[in-house]
């Protein structure tokens, strides 16, 4: 026997296996052992049905992606080598809830090792046998191969039972299917449909799987007297042990004989149906969560798609204006929920969950683009009030936070989907009035609170030195300073507060004074693309008619679109946040620092620096330098709960019947005992989390604060600022 | 059905502005330029109109004013609308209200418009004239400060909402052609996006000069207004002052100021 059909045993270890007398030909399992013909052509003719269903399915849901929009992949051998390793590791589908990701690595792998096993046999009995006579699954190899697949059937039984305990008895609010965009009222509310097709899907496999080892322990018995079948029944434990007990409740060999074939249809035709209905259902998901996955966009939300602004529309409006990568990923949810657990619309109480534009986007391409032909424009549009159409009011929920892309085990982009809905919502003029007011100060004054542009500098006059005029020469360090620095009351503080630090500090800086324009990373996220364009555009030519070295900004909002986003209109600048500055400044040592803080806090991870830019470790090594002792909130890092500002909100006020997800956050802090400070490093987060921490009642307890002035009182400016802040707080009475 | 939208781009004051060396209006340079806030309702309701019944409303917005107030032309004609028109020529310079409605009144009857939808007024100089001036040099019925409008094409007559002091609401029936001068708050104006204003560059904006519309020089500029502005100014600060400084220094000036008052000095 060839080493290599052995599995890397030597021969008499393999004759080990096999006892004396018995030739390895004759251990095996006999396909179709003493069926009629007409069972055997019934059977082929079977499998060639479902296999051509399985086909054609694939073949409507390929060309229903094809009804997208064109769209060429790069770096398609970096999508795939990652999700190799998403599926090998299923780290994915661990992250914030192990048991799950888990329990589903056993239907996974013990599902692929089963599929290996059945394309096995049908290589050898189907193909090989038929042209070469040639044999390998007998013998050992059998013997192993039986050992290996009953192992993994029951990792895959045992899995699904678990999930089917999971969702009967911990029911878990995410797989609640009730949906926040919905009244009850509606016949789409609840979706008792879903839950249907997750049972059935569920019960197919575990019934599957259950009537696989009924068969094998049937085979067992009533095989018995075979010694070349029943001496080797341990190799197939599960079956073995069944084997035992059908025995001890009086199953005979001529029982088992006669109840086989009725095992075995069974069995036979639960799988042909599972494997033809296979791309219209649930369990397309082996597929297409392995091709989204493989196709991800490495920055969704942080680096949204460019438009072209020439063309008669822009955004999208039909269903038919997604791209097929998008109808792919939408195409490729599994219902899971975690989206809809981590986004803080949602949870606010907002008529918005990512995974329901999902699935509402995944109905319409199935209702519209599954057929022959497409239906007429009206049932492709996307955006409405229908059922299968994603509302106008969701669409405006949305804060951009990239909680549910950073979550999805399946790798869908659900905020670049909301933007290009945005946009052809701002094309047509229809949004809130208060965006539309922060839009139009935008297109007058350059800034969206509506204030002079020659007043972009003013709070600097308070300082008791000159900024530099970085266009007038050169700088090391060109400070981009954001709306809310330059005209935000609370904020100036802040930004009065860095320039001190930089001064002190030595540090060589500049501002752009009245040429700095809104950055627009918010602009482009509300769906205003040709605004976001345009200021992006007047602010590189600004910023490539000075000298610097490199960009520095408080706000993380603008740190993200220069970083990200400016490079697609030609303004390529090394940005740094100013946490990481401070970072970088305190450990070279160039901060002075008086004293250590003795102070506990809690930290805020700000959207656009963290899950969007994965930044992270810099302000918590900065408080850390401190001597700043941090209690994380529950949820941080990755998991940060947004305050509520991002993707234009904080133009929008928050409806005053409902919990702002910034007061959602500020009841998450207070849980924490012995903290004094609630740190944050972006103004519009303290914008939110100076009203929450008022309106929750916490404002005793908690002191709203930036990184950045915690750095100050250790340098003790905070000392110096008094008689600057009095006289502020005299001229704004 | 036509509509004439006359559109008026109004001057906004800086914080910080000046007179004009002649005493009668801000100097330019001072002020920025902005649709009037009430034509940004007038052409939303003439828009509302345009797009409930399709090819059979025509709607053309109107400027009469110099070259910027054609922003104001694209800000309109980025929302809806195939073509704009706008009239101006030196002689027209010192138009008022009067000389205004004349021009207007002139483009309506080269459209042969059956409506004009004006702002109820203009935010910079407020006379609130224009629009029923238009309706009196046409010999046609004029409703002012309209808060609710229905019409149906074909009618002969228009249906609309006034608001009246202590809460009361007129609902009244006019002729057309009618002139109706919009109120604030009857529609919400959509936004123009950027792309949109861009895009609306390539649509046709027919200019104008008064001699076109068949006027002489005498009916425009100065020469035909009614009124003309003999002096702006700004009159004295009020009494009024914002004490600054510790709260000693505070209560030192508190005192100097009463002993002024006071006549102790």
């Amino acid at each position: 026997m060839p080493r290599s059909f052995t599995f890397g045993l030597t021969r008499s270890e393999c004759n080990e296996m096999i006892e004396p007398g018995h030739e390895p030909q004759t251990v095996t399992r006999i396909l179709f052992q003493d069926f009629p013909t007409w069972m055997m052509v019934t059977f082929y003719i079977a499998a060639i049905a479902a296999i051509i269903a399985f086909g054609y399915g694939c073949y409507v849901q390929l060309r229903k992606y094809r009804r997208g929009q064109a769209l060429s992949l790069r770096n398609i051998s970096e999508g795939l080598t990652c999700m190799i390793g998403d599926l090998l590791s299923h780290r994915s589908l661990k992250r914030r809830d192990h048991s799950a990701g888990m329990i589903h690595a056993l239907i996974f792998f013990g599902f692929a090792l089963l599929f290996i096993g059945t394309a096995t046999i049908t290589l050898e009995y189907d193909i090989l046998e038929p042209i070469t006579g040639w044999r390998f699954w007998y013998g050992s190899l059998y013997l192993w191969f039986s050992l290996i697949v009953d192992i993994a059937g029951l990792a895959f039984v045992t899995g699904l039972i678990y999930m089917m305990y999971r969702r009967q008895w911990l029911a878990l609010p995410k797989l609640d299917y009730q949906r926040p965009d919905r009244e009850p009222s509606e016949p789409d509310f609840d979706r008792s449909w879903y839950r249907r097709e997750d049972w059935l899907f569920l019960w197919t496999l575990v019934l599957i799987g259950v009537t696989g080892f009924l068969l094998e322990a049937d085979r067992l018995v009533w095989l018995q007297q075979d010694a070349t079948v029943w001496n080797y029944r341990w190799w197939s434990p599960v079956g073995a042990v069944l084997a035992g007990l059908l025995e001890a409740i009086g199953l005979t060999s001529t029982v088992a004989e006669s109840l086989r074939y009725g095992l075995w249809w069974l069995h036979g035709l639960l799988a042909f149906s599972f494997i033809g209905v296979l791309p219209f259902t649930k369990a397309k998901h082996i597929f297409t969560a392995m091709a989204s996955l493989a196709i991800r966009d490495a920055k969704p939300a942080a680096r949204l798609p460019e438009a072209d602004l020439e063309a008669n529309t822009i955004g999208y409006r039909k269903i038919t204006d997604f791209n097929w990568k998008q109808l792919l990923h939408v195409d490729a949810c599994t219902k899971c929920g975690r989206c809809h657990e981590a986004c803080p619309a949602n949870t606010s109480g907002f008529p918005l969950s990512p995974r329901d534009v999902v699935l509402t986007l995944r109905e319409l391409a199935n209702n519209s683009l599954q057929y022959g032909t497409l239906p007429a424009v009206e049932s492709l549009q996307a955006v409405g009030d229908g059922i299968n159409q994603v509302r106008v009011e969701t669409l405006w929920s949305c804060r951009t936070c990239a909680a549910c892309v950073e979550i999805c085990p399946v790798g869908i982009e659900h905020v670049p989907l909301i933007v290009e809905m945005r946009r052809a919502l701002v094309d047509e003029g229809e949004m809130d009035p208060a965006v539309q007011t922060a839009l139009q100060n935008i297109q007058k004054k350059g800034n969206s609170i509506g204030e002079n542009k020659r007043k972009r500098a003013a709070w600097s006059k308070k300082l008791d030195f000159e900024i530099r005029d970085a266009r007038k020469e050169p700088v090391e360090l060109l400070w981009f300073v954001g709306d809310y620095a330059s005209f935000d009351p609370r904020y100036q503080k802040v930004a009065q507060t860095f320039a001190r630090i930089l001064h002190t500090s030595g540090i060589d800086f500049g501002i752009l004074y009245e040429g700095e324009m809104t950055a627009g990373n918010d602009v482009r996220r509300v769906g205003e693309e040709g605004l976001f364009e345009h200021v992006a555009e007047k602010n590189i030519e600004t910023l490539s008619g000075c000298e610097f070295e490199c960009i520095v900004t408080t706000d993380p909002h603008s740190f993200n679109t220069l970083t990200n986003e400016y490079p697609q209109f030609g303004g390529e600048f090394k940005v740094e946040h100013a946490t990481q500055l401070l970072n970088r400044l305190l450990a070279s040592g160039k901060i002075p620092l008086e004293r250590r803080l003795d102070r506990k806090v809690t930290y805020h991870d700000s959207c656009h620096l963290g899950r969007l830019n994965k930044e992270y470790a810099a302000p918590r090594d900065v408080l850390a330098k401190l001597g700043v002792k941090i209690t994380e909130m529950p949820r941080n890092r990755d998991n940060a709960f947004c305050c509520g500002a991002g993707g234009g909100r904080i133009w929008t006020p928050d409806p005053l019947e409902m919990e702002k997800p910034a007061e959602l956050r500020m009841h998450e802090a207070a849980e924490i005992n012995d903290i004094d400070a609630f740190v944050v490093n972006c103004p519009k987060c303290m914008n939110m989390f100076e009203d929450a921490v008022k309106s929750t009642g916490n404002d005793k307890r908690l002191e709203v604060i930036e990184v950045i002035e915690l750095v100050a009182a250790c340098m003790d400016l905070d000392k110096v600022i008094p008689a600057a802040q009095e006289n502020m707080e005299a001229e704004s009475v | 059905m036509k509509i004439l939208v006359p559109i008026k781009q109004v001057g906004v004051l800086d914080e910080d502005f000046e007179i004009r060396d002649d005493g009668r209006d801000v100097d330019l340079d001072y002020l920025d330029f902005e649709l009037n806030e009430w034509d940004d309702y007038s052409w939303e309701e003439a828009l509302r109109l345009q797009e409930e019944f399709g090819d059979a409303v025509e709607i053309v917005p109107l400027a009469v004013g110099p070259e910027e107030a054609e922003e104001g032309l694209r800000k309109c004609l980025a929302k809806g609308g195939e073509r704009g028109i706008r009239v101006w020529d030196d002689a027209m310079q010192g138009s008022d209200p009067m000389a205004v409605a004349r021009v207007i009144a002139k483009v309506a009857e080269r459209e042969q418009a059956d409506m004009v939808f004006a702002g109820a007024l203009a935010s910079d100089h407020g006379f609130a004239q224009t629009g029923v001036s238009v309706a009196a040099q046409l010999g046609w019925s004029q409703v002012a400060v309209v808060s609710k409008l229905d019409y149906q094409p074909g009618d002969n007559s228009v249906k609309v909402n006034r608001e009246l002091e202590g809460g009361l609401e007129e609902v009244l029936s006019v002729q057309t052609p009618a002139v109706l001068t919009i109120q604030l708050g009857i529609n919400e104006p959509r936004y123009a996006s950027l792309r949109g204003i861009k895009q609306a560059k390539a649509k046709p904006v027919e200019e104008l000069s008064h001699g076109d519309l068949g006027l002489s020089d005498e009916d425009v500029g100065e020469a035909g207004s009614a009124s003309r502005v003999r002096r702006m100014y700004l009159p004295e600060k009020g009494q009024a002052e914002l004490i600054e400084g510790t709260p000693a220094e505070q209560a030192e000036r508190l005192v100097e100021i009463i002993n002024e008052l006071k006549g102790v000095a």
